[in-house]
């Protein structure tokens, strides 16, 4: 004989195996496992690769297939739920029912999953990275950076090829205020296993050129929401908390804000919004001097007005200078006019005084007088003024205008003084009879 | 304060508002005004100015930026200059 001993072949036992195995497992059974690799073939089927952890090291390992089938279903539910696709590094709740092949061994035939653990999950991550960016003091450190009074010159983390990139430099380049801005791409990918790296080592080049930049912009094209999960990490996370220059994120979601999101200085839910505000950044300093331009213009404008005011009350008061010689002149011409007039006018009282005078003059002349019918009595050669001084017998001489007369008194009256009063009886009385 | 273009925006709007205080506090004589909104205008025209400033900055930032991490290249690819 050739068998000595009694021994299954490898197939029998393999064969045992399995059956023993679907006695004991006959349903779908729920397990909870971490995701240490996933890879899609080419028609379709996904191979993963679950393990458990305990303090970085594995303690247990099996693998999982989701039949292309089912694969294409499950995948959009739960990226319809969580926003992730399956990746290593997540933690998920399958429904499994065992097999076992009796080439391939055993595995997991995935029926099913439940995102909502995973979500559950991926939010306690973020919740742990946070804590501990907390504890450590950097959470807040970005955010006290001071953003810069003019954000001109723009490092930015993105995708060439991303649509959100070339939504956000088309933005800033034709801002209606013509403002200049420098944004260079640093590239990175955005997307995948790779980008919490790539993304890492754009800051890693844009922080040795630091000096050259205002900020550092981090934007994601706004097509699926799929895939933020690096964004979550806490390598990245702490390096943008950390960052040197104020660092806005443009992510495009409009889910939670990821771990990045909340340390950077300013999230924006899109990279036009970041374009959006960094214009709208300068324009505030732009407006800041437009103000004092302004306040400048009010202030001048006042000061030249009173200046003007004052230097027209000036020129008016130098204006009244002329004004006052004129007024010279035609006083002095007046004057002039007043001195003419005072003259004539003296001339011609004076005239008439003379012509006065003359005629007084004439009026007193003694030959007028004794012309007129007056007469001059003497008496001893003296003029009798006063009948009185005469007694009678007196020889007294009167003159007339024409001839004299020597007469004796015969008798005198007293008490009348005018020549004019004198009774002509008695003056003719006084007329010596041998006169006639 | 220099005049070059080793003037900041920062300086130029701290100036500028050192300016319109001094302008607004008091009437100024007219000689020193003249000069202060000279020198208003000065900043105010150099703060517009680089603001619309052309490529030449650019240029000279890329240039920078190849030198301090030899980069230059890769992202020379990408903007179109």
């Amino acid at each position: 004989m050739v068998r000595t001993r009694s021994a299954y072949t490898l197939h029998e036992l393999n064969a045992i195996i399995k059956s023993t195995i679907s006695y004991a497992f006959p349903d779908a059974f729920w397990v909870i496992a971490e995701i240490a690799e996933a890879k899609c073939n080419q028609r379709g089927h996904c191979y993963l690769d679950l393990v458990e952890k305990e303090d970085e090291a594995i303690i247990a390992q099996l693998k999982a297939t989701i039949w292309a089938y089912e694969y294409r279903r499950l995948s959009q539910k739960f990226q319809g739920t969580t926003g992730e696709s399956l990746k290593p590094g997540m933690k998920i709740m399958l429904l499994v029912v065992i097999t076992f092949h009796e080439v391939y061994g055993l595995s997991l035939n995935v029926k099913d999953i439940d995102p909502a653990y995973t979500l559950g999950e991926m939010a306690l991550r973020k919740r742990e990275v946070i804590e501990r960016l907390k504890r450590e003091g950097i959470a807040d450190r970005n955010k006290g950076l001071a953003l810069p009074m003019v954000p001109q010159k723009i490092a930015v983390i993105s995708s060439p090829t991303a649509a959100g990139y070339e939504d956000f430099f088309r933005q800033l380049d034709e801002n209606p205020y013509g403002y200049t801005f420098v944004h260079i791409l640093f590239p990175a990918l955005m997307q995948g296993q790779e980008s919490e790296k790539s993304i890492l080592s754009a800051l890693d080049t844009i922080r040795s050129a630091r000096g050259l930049f205002d900020v550092v912009v981090i934007i994601r094209g706004g097509g699926s929401a799929i895939d933020l999960s690096c964004f979550d990490g806490y390598a990245l996370a702490s390096q943008i908390a950390q960052f040197p220059l104020p660092v806005i994120t443009g992510i495009g979601h409009e889910k939670d804000d990821t771990v990045s999101d909340i340390v950077a200085h300013t999230k924006m839910k899109t990279p036009t919004a970041v374009a959006e505000f960094l214009i709208s950044g300068v324009r505030s300093f732009e407006e800041r001097i437009m103000d004092i331009h302004g306040r400048m213009s009010v202030c001048v404008e006042g000061s030249l007005k009173d200046w003007h005011y004052r230097l027209n009350t000036l020129v008016q008061r130098l204006a009244i200078a002329p004004l006052r010689t004129a007024s010279a002149d035609g006083r002095l011409m007046i004057l002039e006019r007043d001195l003419k007039s005072h003259v004539r006018q003296l001339m011609h009282n004076e005239n008439n005084r003379l012509m006065r005078m003359e005629q007084t003059v004439k009026l007193l002349d003694p030959a007028q007088i004794l012309r007129r019918g007056y007469s001059i009595t003497r008496h001893d050669r003296e003029i009798v003024k006063d009948a009185a001084r005469l007694k009678k017998g007196d020889v007294i001489t009167t003159m007339f205008s024409h001839g004299t007369i020597t007469s004796i008194v015969g008798k005198s009256v007293r008490g009348t003084k005018g020549v004019a009063r004198e009774d002509e009886q008695e003056q003719t009385a006084y007329v010596l009879p041998g006169f006639d | 304060m220099s005049k070059s273009k080793q003037l900041t925006y920062f300086q130029a709007l701290t100036e500028l508002e050192q300016i319109i205080a001094e302008i607004e506090a008091e009437k100024t004589d007219i000689d020193v005004l003249a000069e202060k909104v000279k020198r208003a205008a000065y900043l105010i025209t150099f703060c517009k100015g680089r603001l619309r400033s052309t490529g030449e900055e650019i240029r000279k930032i890329l240039n920078d930026i190849e030198d301090k991490t030899g980069a230059g290249e890769a992202i020379e690819r990408e903007i179109d200059l």
